[in-house]
């Protein structure tokens, strides 16, 4: 029998299916761990804008029903869609499930325990992945074939759209702030526009430009 | 600031490493489980194996997600989605043009991934973080209010219609909860998105198909659970 060197084992282990175990559990861990960073120092969750919005709006109201109730609409039917198609969708399982309607859901029950430390953070995060992973790897072997879960693309359709409802906003925010950070917003957006990058990015450093100079 | 970087650094190196793994067995789906997103697999197809391309749409989303980062602290999904995966496939595919001996090798792409998260992550939080406070005052002024509109009533109104225009099965799930959820916790979204999960599945699979009745199941449990804590019965108690 031919040997087999190390990487070549490596390689056949990282192909298994039970190994997507570990992978989930690592990006969970990580992804959740990115919140507690959030939470703590305001920097660092792995989300667009207006999905972490609904988190802080959480914080600051202590009403986290937004948040906990979207976000766990995007992994409930990314977990029944992931095995079906033989790929989950790390966006709204992980970044927006895990990332953001997991720690919703702990800080409404005021259970502090996973954002205690970031070690703690890690290791609730890799319990929630190995979780995950295990459901999906179940449901995988379980599933009879030509299930399918509805409703993945409207979700989808509607989540990226309202990303786009938030530049205007921005700049409509803005002016309502002030006149230079208004200016700002409304030049960064247009410039942003032109060359085809985000808008709301445009519109906030715009306003944050501005407003650093003349406030 | 030693702690975020300490920290930016496991957290971008775990999971850049796990999710660039998982986009490398993306290539294998669907016999291999994989994670990742459709969308992610058909622009790494569309680079064809070349590491300027890969670089370059690696590249536009960094300066989106730096601008986001500095904004609001929220780094977007595109780092670990996007970033993350392109560039560790350039770097893979700098020394070897063979997409199925790199890109395709989820231990390969595992260890690029981790070295580009790792770098990529504490970039992006560190320079968060040396914002002076007054950009972040203004950043924070011309956020709250917008993303508040964003949150009640903008979103409601974008997932209702998405609901609506998806069917009548979807949309009549889609109006009920998302009212139900409007009245018992203050927000329409949260009823909506489980409508439309519940409304396309029952189309597709039929009521008596068990997984819908699950759902269904654990929706209304949901809901007389949060109207429960959150009081809600008592409002029907007139003059109260």
């Amino acid at each position: 029998m031919e040997k087999r060197t190390f990487s070549e084992k490596f390689d056949a282990f990282m192909m298994k299916d039970n190994t997507f175990i570990l992978l989930v559990m690592g990006a969970a861990a990580s992804i959740f761990a990115g919140t507690y960073l959030f939470v703590k120092f305001g920097t660092g969750a792995f989300n667009e804008i207006s999905i972490v919005a609904m988190l802080t709006d959480g914080m600051s109201s202590g009403d986290y029903a937004a948040a906990a109730g979207f976000a766990a609409g995007f992994l409930i039917a990314r977990i029944l869609e992931g095995p079906l198609v033989g790929l989950m969708d790390i966006g709204g399982s992980l970044m927006t499930g895990v990332g953001i309607g997991i720690p919703a859901v702990f800080l409404s029950m005021g259970w502090k325990f996973p954002f205690s430390n970031f070690f703690a953070a890690l290791l609730v995060g890799a319990v929630i992945g190995i979780v995950i992973g295990v459901v999906l790897i179940i449901i995988r072997k379980v599933v009879p074939e030509g299930m399918t879960v509805g409703g993945t693309s409207i979700m989808m359709g509607a989540g990226n759209a309202v990303g786009r409802y938030l530049a205007p906003l921005i700049v409509v925010a803005a002016t309502q702030y002030n006149v230079f950070a208004g200016i700002g917003a409304i030049v960064g957006a247009a410039i942003f526009y032109k060359w085809g990058k985000e808008m709301t990015g445009g519109a906030i450093l715009g306003a944050m430009i501005l407003g650093a100079i003349f406030l | 600031m030693l702690e975020i970087i300490l920290y930016s650094l496991i957290i971008g190196a775990v999971g850049g490493g796990c999710i660039a793994a998982g986009a490398a067995r993306m290539f294998h789906a669907p016999e291999v489980q994989a994670m990742g997103s459709f969308r992610t697999l058909g622009e790494m197809n569309a680079c064809n194996g070349d590491p300027i391309a890969h670089f370059s749409f690696g590249l536009g989303f960094f300066f989106s997600s730096a601008a986001s980062a500095v904004a609001a602290g929220a780094l977007t999904q595109d780092v670990f989605h996007r970033i993350v995966t392109n560039w560790g496939a350039a770097v893979l595919l700098l020394k070897n043009r063979n997409m199925e001996e790199t890109v395709w090798n989820p231990r390969k792409m595992m260890l690029a991934g981790s070295a580009v998260g790792a770098v990529v992550v504490v970039f992006l939080n560190t320079m968060s973080q040396l914002i002076p406070e007054k950009l972040s005052l203004i950043a924070k002024n011309v956020l709250t209010p917008a993303t508040g509109w964003l949150i009640n009533p903008v979103m409601p109104a974008i997932f209702w219609l998405a609901a609506v225009d998806a069917g009548k099965v979807v949309g009549i799930w889609g109006t009920v909860l998302g009212g139900v959820s409007a009245l018992i916790s203050g927000n329409a979204v949260p009823g909506i998105v489980l409508g439309i999960l519940i409304g396309k599945s029952a189309e597709e699979n039929g009521y008596k198909s068990r997984m819908v009745q699950i759902l269904i199941g654990i929706v209304v449990i949901m809901f007389v659970a949060i109207a429960y804590f959150r009081g809600f019965f008592g409002k029907f108690v007139i003059g109260s």
